[in-house]
């Protein structure tokens, strides 16, 4: 089979392959050509501007966008900090596409604002985030400075990631045309992160329970912080109650695979 | 969505049906794997007898064999191994291998 020929049964590869070929800096880049060529500042420039007309509801999309955008600035910090300590080639080199990723969704996010006229985007997005957040934010960096790289991992990719996956599955739904595009695109990247934050504790886990006693520690610290976001972020885009409950559960099922119940 | 080779003449009950995958449209991957991924339409969606729903990712991956408990599946859009295990009520799901 050639390089670019149809595996006839992906499936069929040995599991060692299969995660040298989705750690790998090439599969990144052509899994992110499929959904960002053709595209500006994340959506599609054709794509008419139809954002909210009243002035109250364009001032709670920017406050959203400022939270997402110190998630992803936190996000950008700790995955690029996380190379230094990442355990092998395979995983720094993952993680270097997990920066790229995330850089794009700050600048995005960022430009999101601009178009919905924020002059200063980035101190705004300062401004307006939650306590809660910057705190996590403040957590994560503390976790990547002592050089933990389970507990940073479980913060960031777990944790963090799981939450804004939810978050911005949620959004796109009920969001204006181009806010939406912006988010699908963001949604498809958070694909990779948190799978590759649950199956990297998944396997140290496995093979070092000890560590679990260290990770409920964290996530008993980090919890409250991304669930407040989760309860405050919900209202501010109008997620029903109903469905609310439906995201708390979807971020759960994640730790609670990882057998943090 | 899926299509069934042609297998006349062989025993349903013990060999495996066979399927053309094509593509659907599901960009998150690179090209040359993207048949064996699609996504899931919402609730008036139905999975295949060779599909199942990736549990951390949601996307619906697709082989070209129909699935048997103990069956390995990559999703590859978020990079989980998966198996599939036979639930109470008699389906097939996929779980999460680490």
């Amino acid at each position: 089979m050639g390089p670019t020929a149809a595996p006839r049964e992906v499936h069929d590869l040995e599991h060692e392959r299969f995660l040298e070929e989705v750690h790998s800096f090439e599969f990144w880049f052509h899994s992110v050509e499929g959904y960002l060529s053709g595209t500006t500042f994340g959506h599609n420039p054709a794509v008419v501007d139809d954002t909210p007309g009243a002035e109250a509801d364009r001032q709670r999309l920017i406050t959203v966008l400022s939270n997402y955008c110190l998630g992803e600035m936190a996000a950008l910090e700790g995955a690029s900090g996380l190379i230094a300590i990442a355990p092998n080639q395979l995983t720094k080199i993952f993680l270097s596409t997990q920066v790229a990723d995330e850089g794009r969704h700050l600048e995005v996010l960022l430009h999101r604002m601009r178009e919905l006229g924020v002059a200063a985007p980035a101190a705004e997005a300062e401004r307006r985030a939650s306590r809660g957040l910057k705190q996590f934010r403040t957590e994560l960096l503390k976790l990547v400075q002592g050089r933990d790289w389970e507990a940073a991992i479980f913060a960031q990719n777990v944790i963090l990631e799981s939450l804004e996956f939810a978050v911005f599955k949620a959004h796109a739904e009920v969001a204006d045309p181009v806010t939406k595009q912006v988010l699908e695109g963001v949604i498809k990247d958070e694909r990779r992160h948190i799978g590759f934050g649950e199956n990297e504790l998944g396997r140290r886990l496995r093979g070092a329970p000890h560590i679990r006693t260290r990770l409920a520690r964290v996530r008993e610290e980090l919890d409250h912080l991304v669930i407040g976001m989760l309860e405050d972020t919900s209202r501010e885009i109008g997620v029903e109650p109903a469905r609310q409950t439906e995201l708390a559960r979807s971020y759960r099922q994640c730790v609670e695979r990882l057998g943090f119940a | 969505m899926t299509d069934p080779l042609e297998d006349a003449g062989e025993p349903a009950t013990t060999e495996r049906r066979r399927f053309i995958l094509d593509d659907t449209g599901f960009d998150e991957v690179p090209p040359r794997y993207r048949k064996f991924y699609r996504k899931w339409r919402g609730p008036g969606d139905r999975l295949g007898p060779n599909e199942a729903i990736c549990p951390v990712c949601k996307v619906v991956i697709r082989s070209s064999r129909e699935l048997r408990p103990g069956d390995r599946l990559y999703c590859m859009p978020c990079m989980s191994r998966l198996v599939v295990v036979q639930t109470a009520d008699g389906t097939l799901e996929a779980q999460v291998s680490y």
